[in-house]
């Protein structure tokens, strides 16, 4: 997979992982504080899941190559690990995923499309909702279906709500992520072809040179 | 003891805390401290983090309220016993996991995870990240100036159009300072497909930490089969 890629590709590989990697560390770091994860598990996500994926995707406009979308959330991914405060198997898991999903979608594809990028950026970012749910298992046990079962009872109570809205919610709840994901790829279609022609470079899309 | 014993721990830590329950989960939160304390002190310090106490001690707060009938009354709040044991299991897993995690990164540098990927054959793998490792700084700085500039101009009084402007100006910069690093590296040669690996020499304490963690595998085999 990478033993066609030459230098430049590397360096680009490199700097959009850094880019990630400035985000979810700067913005998630503050995000993470003002909304603490046990206390919130949309907004936090759904931004930094969002974000991320305009930036991978944009630089898969720079290094049209299978495999580059996955290496971009791989060096993010190994930033967020070994950034200050930052040894969390949680974001590690979720950059890894957010990158493999929108590779899936990109390799099949030889040249970028923008159904791909959008498609791509969408699986992503809907990835936070069961990334949730299945992190939580592995890291607390059989013994949190419980509890999660036990909130949904309680909370529909409360509220006065049949529990089955519990479904309706979390559809709603992945929607809007999809949306945002969507967003998300569409964003990072226009953003690279916009960048592309500041620079004069080829538009990978069109193969069309730049003004 | 070199970084391919802490990821050999890392491995091995990670699969046991998921597979194993009981007084077997607080043996195993026993040997990665004594492992932590022996090989890596620095890791430790992941222990006086308030954040990774929230996410432990959220589970033992919360499961004597949430899981099984109250049959116990502590202070005013009857709870559950079964909670309680159930709430105590979820903290030790979260512990244990999280830890083993901590051992493995903490004890990589960047120059070891450069070196552990050109051994695995991804050198490029391995220039990429110390490159974006090295380039946070810069891109920050180059991102505040963009913003700083686009504010100076008056460029705030269109949102969209200042969004779409610091976007555009900020990756455009990046590859060009990409331009730089590749050229950089074309004039000293540099090639990620060529060269000579970097060596991450095995020490006899990894071997020694092998045969301790195939024993032990074979002593939680051996008790979970009886």
């Amino acid at each position: 997979m990478v033993a066609d890629y030459t230098v430049r590709d590397w360096v680009t590989v490199g700097l959009f992982g850094a880019l990630w990697a400035a985000v979810e560390v700067t913005l998630g770091s503050y995000l993470h504080v003002v909304f603490p994860s046990q206390a919130n598990t949309f907004l936090t996500g759904t931004v930094l899941g969002g974000i991320g994926v305009a930036v991978a995707l944009t630089g898969r406009h720079f290094v049209a190559k299978r495999g580059s979308v996955l290496l971009i959330g791989v060096v993010t991914a190994l930033l967020k690990l070994l950034s200050p405060g930052g040894a969390l198997l949680g974001p590690f898991v979720a950059i890894v995923a957010e990158s493999a999903l929108m590779e899936a979608v990109l390799w099949p594809v030889r040249a970028p499309r923008r159904r791909a990028f959008v498609l791509g950026g969408a699986l992503a970012v809907a990835w936070n909702l069961p990334h949730k749910f299945i992190m939580m298992r592995l890291m607390y046990g059989k013994g949190v279906v419980e509890v999660f079962t036990k909130i949904v009872r309680d909370g529909s109570q409360v509220l006065g709500l049949d529990p089955a809205a519990a479904w309706l919610i979390l559809a709603v709840l992945l929607l809007i992520r999809l949306a945002v994901g969507g967003i998300g790829g569409w964003g990072a279609w226009r953003l690279g072809r916009a960048v592309a022609r500041r620079l004069g470079r080829r538009d990978p899309a069109t193969n069309a040179p730049g003004r | 003891m070199s970084p391919w014993g802490c990821l050999l721990f890392t491995g091995w830590a990670v699969p046991a805390a998921l597979l194993v329950d009981g007084r077997w989960l607080a043996g195993l939160a026993l040997g990665e401290v004594a492992f932590g304390l022996v090989a890596r002190p620095r890791a430790l310090r992941l222990l006086r983090r308030p954040r990774f106490w929230a996410v432990i001690l959220t589970a033992v707060a919360l499961a004597p309220f949430l899981v099984g009938q109250p049959d116990v009354r502590i202070g005013p709040f009857p709870v559950s016993w079964e909670g309680l044991v159930a709430g105590l299991e979820m903290a030790g897993r979260a512990f244990t996991l999280a830890l083993a995690v901590g051992l493995g990164v903490a004890s990589l540098s960047l120059s070891d995870l450069v070196a552990v990927f050109d051994r695995l054959g991804l050198r490029g793998l391995g220039f990429a990240t110390a490159l974006a490792m090295n380039l946070l700084r810069t891109l920050h700085e180059m991102a505040a100036a963009t913003l700083w500039t686009i504010w100076l101009r008056g460029g705030m009084r269109r949102p969209w159009t200042a969004l779409r402007l610091f976007l555009v100006t900020s990756v455009a910069n990046t590859l060009r300072y990409g331009d730089d690093v590749v050229n950089a590296a074309s004039v000293r040669a540099f090639d990620p497909n060529a060269g000579a690996p970097a060596t991450v020499a095995l020490r006899r304490a990894d071997l020694a930490l092998l045969a301790t963690l195939l024993a032990c595998t074979v002593a939680l085999l051996t008790a979970r089969v009886h």
